[in-house]
């Protein structure tokens, strides 16, 4: 069986095969290897959810990957994201071993920030008191947190006059994903995790907050998994893209993208843009079709 | 025209959830306990051998309600009101401090949820009418047995409620909680207990109406000299014949039933401003509270982590 070799489509570079762990040279942040991870194994109602999976992210100087993740529905993107995170029930895995940063994973933690498709702001918790809860835990002085938590809202955008005090449900969906992202990122995690993070948003609050994560992730340098159902906003966020097989799940391909270099709204007119969605489109069609 | 008018007056009754103005809520109200008044009045006005009721089953509204000074004077109406709520109110918050923290730890760890469901089951199911002899037995005559009564027939239905409250919690929030960095008892006392307090709240608030319900029943056993309460006036009453003042108690209960629960309610919403809006007072004073204690943490637990940027670096707005 004979690999294609790697092809160039618009934006996007197909490698000739997923990299693996002993390829990369430089530190890995991310590696996966050979994880497979299965539910009630032995049961009638056995299920795996990800098969074998592979893959490296390599900690590149000075600023960390985008990596996207596509696949068609309920392939397992949330397995792999939930496993780097460490979350039950998908963590531990059945076998094969996740690594970030070279240790293997043994539970959730602050290095490795998640932002969820659901709106799970805390409604008891103030926005300003929701964007510090991990100072908090952290025991950081309530002054100092607070600061912190200020200058965080006003860089996601969000008026710190007039939304600090308000709660969850007084905010719109985009504005609680604004406030979501700012309590993940003051952390300064390592690795940030979002499971489709802009699911639930209209498409102009969409492509808005697509400007403003890229904006931001320049500026932490955090290695960001993004797991989402739109193959643009994949190939607009993404420096890397991981298209997953039907379940069970495993990767495919890796694409390398090219870097954006305009908003999302220009970017998604060009035509290389196209060529590279229309590509990973026609995969995934191809692969949904085939269930 | 006039159709016209039916129509909308139909449309405005008859919508389904059309929601109502406050005024007319309190109108709607008062239309009811008036009309109730008038059929009371109805059914045993006339001299006594004419009425639709006789007076040995239902009094007038004038007969009854001319007996409240001598409920109020002579039966110290407002000590037995006290006698009683303190005794709801001693047995019921120990079935708070026991069936809270028993019930959230149920609800954070199932394994111990599954050792005490059968305690909450018969605790649930148990016919309160049986047990109330034992209470006699096992805490003696006086005041001990019937706040020990309350105590019994609430505790098991605090500990599940609260449980159940913790279980709801969507388990998004404790992964939330845990990606950000909180340790497990944080998770529980930051997460889970603030966002299940509304409804522990709200089902405590509402057994504590059951509760008043069930002190009658202990109090109508006296024994020793403790002072009766309400529950055992109406005893001495039934004895006696006096149906005037029985009823009298009857609508005096719903009355202080009705002022608790408002209070409660008051509380709730100055403790949960984000369901119920408004300033947040209880709220805001629970926080204030908790400021030195976490002070105290800080000064002891916090050492700037090397990941985190101190606030006087690049991270001020520009």
């Amino acid at each position: 069986m004979s690999q294609p070799p790697a092809q160039v489509i618009g934006m996007g570079t197909v490698l000739d095969h997923v990299r693996t762990p002993q390829e990369v040279a430089l530190p890995h942040v991310v590696e996966f290897r050979n994880v497979t991870k299965t539910y009630n194994a032995g049961k009638a109602d056995e299920f795996t959810a990800i098969r074998d999976v592979t893959f490296v992210v390599e900690d590149v100087v000075g600023k960390g990957e985008f990596i996207c993740v596509l696949g068609p529905s309920g392939c397992g993107k949330s397995t792999i994201l939930r496993s780097i995170a460490g979350l039950e029930p998908q963590h531990p895995a059945t076998s094969g071993e996740v690594l970030v940063l070279g240790q293997p994973v043994v539970g959730p933690g602050s290095d490795r920030g998640m932002v969820f498709q659901d709106y799970t702001s805390f409604d008891h918790l103030t926005v300003l008191e929701n964007v510090t809860f991990g100072l908090e835990c952290l025991h950081m002085p309530r002054k100092q947190r607070d600061e912190l938590g200020r200058e965080w809202i006003h860089k996601m955008g969000l008026n710190v006059g007039t939304d600090a005090h308000k709660y969850p449900h007084e905010l719109s969906g985009g504005m609680r994903q604004r406030v979501a992202i700012a309590r993940t990122l003051i952390l300064k995690p390592r690795i940030i995790l979002m499971d489709e993070p802009f699911g639930a948003l209209d498409p102009l609050t969409r492509l808005n907050m697509q400007d403003l994560l890229v904006k931001l992730w320049k500026e932490v340098q955090a290695t960001v998994f993004f797991i989402t159902h739109s193959i643009e906003e994949a190939v607009f966020l993404g420096d890397r893209v991981y298209l997953m097989s039907n379940s069970p799940g495993t990767i495919l391909e890796e694409l390398k993208i090219e870097p954006a270099t305009c908003s999302a709204n220009e970017m998604q007119r060009q035509p290389k843009f196209l060529e590279a969605v229309y590509y990973i489109r026609d995969k995934i069609t191809k692969l949904e079709s085939n269930k | 025209m006039n159709s016209s008018l039916l129509n909308r007056l139909l449309r405005n009754w008859l919508t389904l959830r059309r929601p109502v103005s406050r005024l007319q809520a309190i109108g709607l109200g008062v239309a009811c306990i008036l009309l109730c008044l008038t059929g009371w009045w109805l059914i045993t006005q006339g001299a006594a051998e004419s009425r639709l009721v006789g007076p040995l089953t239902l009094p007038s509204p004038a007969e009854t309600f001319s007996r409240f000074s001598e409920l109020w004077n002579d039966f110290a109406l407002t000590r037995n009101v006290l006698v009683t709520l303190r005794r709801v109110s001693i047995g019921f918050a120990l079935a708070l401090m026991v069936g809270i923290p028993i019930g959230v730890t149920a609800g954070c760890f199932p394994r111990v949820h599954a050792f005490l469901s059968p305690l909450i089951m018969i605790g649930r199911n148990v016919p309160l009418a049986a047990v109330l002899p034992l209470m006699i037995f096992i805490f003696g005559a006086g005041e001990k047995n019937k706040v020990m009564f309350i105590f019994v027939a609430s505790v098991a239905f605090v500990t599940s409620d609260a449980a159940r409250a913790i279980m709801d919690v969507s388990a998004r929030y404790i992964d939330t909680a845990y990606t950000l960095g909180a340790s497990r008892w944080q998770t529980i006392s930051k997460v889970l207990v603030p966002l299940a307090a509304p409804t522990i709240f709200s089902a405590c608030r509402q057994m504590f109406g059951l509760a008043f319900g069930y002190i009658m029943l202990a109090e109508s056993i006296k024994i020793a000299d403790e002072v009766g309460g309400l529950g055992y006036q109406i005893q001495i009453f039934q004895r006696r014949g006096f149906r005037e003042h029985i009823y009298l108690i009857i609508l005096v209960i719903p009355l202080v039933a009705l002022v608790i629960d408002q209070l409660l309610a008051w509380i709730q919403r100055q403790l949960f401003p984000h369901l119920y809006g408004g300033d947040g007072m209880l709220r805001s004073l629970v926080r204030v509270t908790l400021i030195p204690w976490e002070s105290l943490k800080s000064l002891v637990f916090y050492r700037t982590p090397a990941s985190l940027p101190s606030v006087s670096t690049e991270e001020r707005p520009k």
